[in-house]
């Protein structure tokens, strides 16, 4: 025989099962509010403290670095301006006109063309593989003057069209230094979401610098096939302190 | 195999004594079990007095069983434990609770905690700044224990976990607090060992024995009701109480 919906004792299980639903949820309230108390709480600790301590110094870190790129890139520029005024000079020199006018500046004994200076072309030394858009950042920066031997050059990438790095080397005035790829980056990962196709993005190189300026040039091979430039820029090292 | 190279037991003993600070700092909880941290082993014997997991599992399980009894165990329970090292009890309480809180000052002990509770989703592992619990919110916890940690202890530390765990605990909670006491075999036992210690090289973690009246003192002063110091069949004592609604 089936009991009665109004069986007192049906009723009461009934309520004690619902009592209990009632305190496992009120229990897992607390869990959740410990577990919120403990994110929040973090922002009076000393630890926190240290954490904002850091990404401030590297804040500064960054910064400084922006400021020695633009600095190296304006040199650059300027660079390029004197080889094309130099150059300018040069044509203007070896002009039939400038002959011609020599004899009346009285300079005829150097009336003679003259060789263009040999001030190196725009992008010379540097690597011929096609640039590309790359995601990346470079944790040490290679916007320096370098001092020492060599210089390891620590960052990550990915191409923007999904291509896979599968190598990474950094062409040096045509001098080529193949680095270590697929480095662990999680909190890029964490940052930008999942890579399928570069999920290691971290990568470092190590090089040579020989005195004197020279051509740099970040270079990521893709799929195993075509390399492609991520970076490019002029450096600097030092003669006199090695 | 946790390490690249064997670790014997005499091994471990060997280092668990190098690993010792002087009494001197035994104020320095966080540096002194951070250098007992050193690796799972020697952090294992200065918690538990032995290495091997079975062993390690079983004289949790026999706490357990105390805690049962003294303190009552629900499987609707938020636990916090103080003092977890690397997770000797949490491992299994937390098959028989709703969510196990694991506190402790060493962060060395709570990475091993970590290792060893990879597989327990309802655990949550918490290094403390300091003597006492401020990185938890009052009134949130069920059942708040703490075992075989007050012999390392200074007694205004004991007393200071005492009031925070009164604290933490929601109305109604429960808490547990043990030590060795003197007057029995094993409590004199580790006493005279300490005397023998010179005085120049007592180790920061010297146990330090309670007496009842004075773990009683702790429980009703912070304001815990229905107090009450058990004997334990491993000849422990521990005072069990709760806060009032």
């Amino acid at each position: 025989m089936n009991p009665s919906p109004d069986d007192p004792s049906l009723r009461l299980a009934a309520l004690q099962a619902e009592l209990e639903e009632v305190k496992r949820r009120e229990a897992a309230f607390r869990v959740n509010m410990v577990q919120e108390f403990l994110d929040r709480g973090e922002r009076n600790t000393y630890v926190h403290t240290l954490h904002e301590q850091r990404a401030a110094l590297i804040k500064r870190g960054q910064e400084a670095s922006a400021d020695l790129e633009q600095l190296t890139r304006k040199l650059e520029s300027e660079g390029e301006r004197a080889a094309a005024l130099e150059a300018e000079l040069g044509r203007i020199k070896g002009s039939w006109a400038w002959r011609l006018c020599a004899l009346f500046r009285g300079d005829d004994r150097k009336a003679a063309p003259r060789a263009p200076s040999p001030v190196a072309a725009p992008g010379a030394g540097r690597s011929t593989v096609e640039g590309a858009v790359f995601t990346y950042y470079l944790h040490t920066s290679p916007f320096r003057i370098y001092r020492d031997a060599s210089f390891t050059l620590r960052g990550w990438a990915w191409p923007q069209d999904g291509g896979a790095i599968t190598a990474v080397r950094v062409n040096l005035s045509g001098r080529e230094f193949i680095g270590r790829c697929g480095i662990e980056e999680p909190e890029v990962i964490a940052r930008y979401g999942p890579q399928p196709a570069n999920p290691q993005p971290g990568f470092e190189i190590t090089f040579d610098t020989p005195p004197g300026r020279q051509a740099l040039s970040l270079e990521a091979q893709i799929g195993g096939l075509e390399w492609r430039s991520i970076m490019r820029t002029s450096v600097w090292c030092e003669p006199d302190s090695r | 195999m946790r390490t690249g190279f064997p670790v014997s037991p005499a091994d471990a003993n060997l280092r668990w004594q190098d690993s010792a600070s002087s009494l001197g700092e035994r104020s320095a909880y966080k540096k002194v079990w951070d250098r007992q941290a050193q690796d799972l082993d020697v952090a294992s014997l200065a918690v538990a007095g032995h290495t091997d997991e079975a062993t390690l599992d079983l004289s949790a399980r026999a706490f357990i069983d105390q805690l049962r009894a003294t303190a009552g165990i629900d499987p609707d329970d938020v636990v916090l434990e103080i003092g977890c090292g690397i997770g000797r009890v949490g491992k299994p309480l937390s098959q028989e609770c709703l969510h196990w809180f694991g506190a402790d000052i060493s962060q060395g002990m709570l990475g091993h905690a970590a290792d060893r509770l990879r597989q327990r989703p309802n655990t949550t592992l918490v290094e403390l700044a300091t003597v006492g619990l401020q990185e938890f919110p009052r009134d949130a916890f069920d059942l708040v224990y703490c075992t075989i940690v007050f012999m390392h202890l200074f007694e205004w530390d004991r007393y200071r976990y005492v009031e925070e765990a009164f604290r933490v605990l929601r109305p109604g909670g429960r808490c547990y607090f043990d030590n060795f006491p003197l007057d029995s075999a094993h409590g004199w036992n580790v006493f005279t060992e300490g005397a023998r210690y010179p005085l120049d090289r007592r180790p920061a973690h010297i146990s330090m024995a309670s007496t009842r009246e004075e773990l009683g003192i702790y429980l009703k002063k912070a304001g815990f009701v229905e107090v009450k110091v058990h004997d334990l069949p491993n000849e422990l004592i521990a005072a069990t109480g709760r806060k009032p609604t």
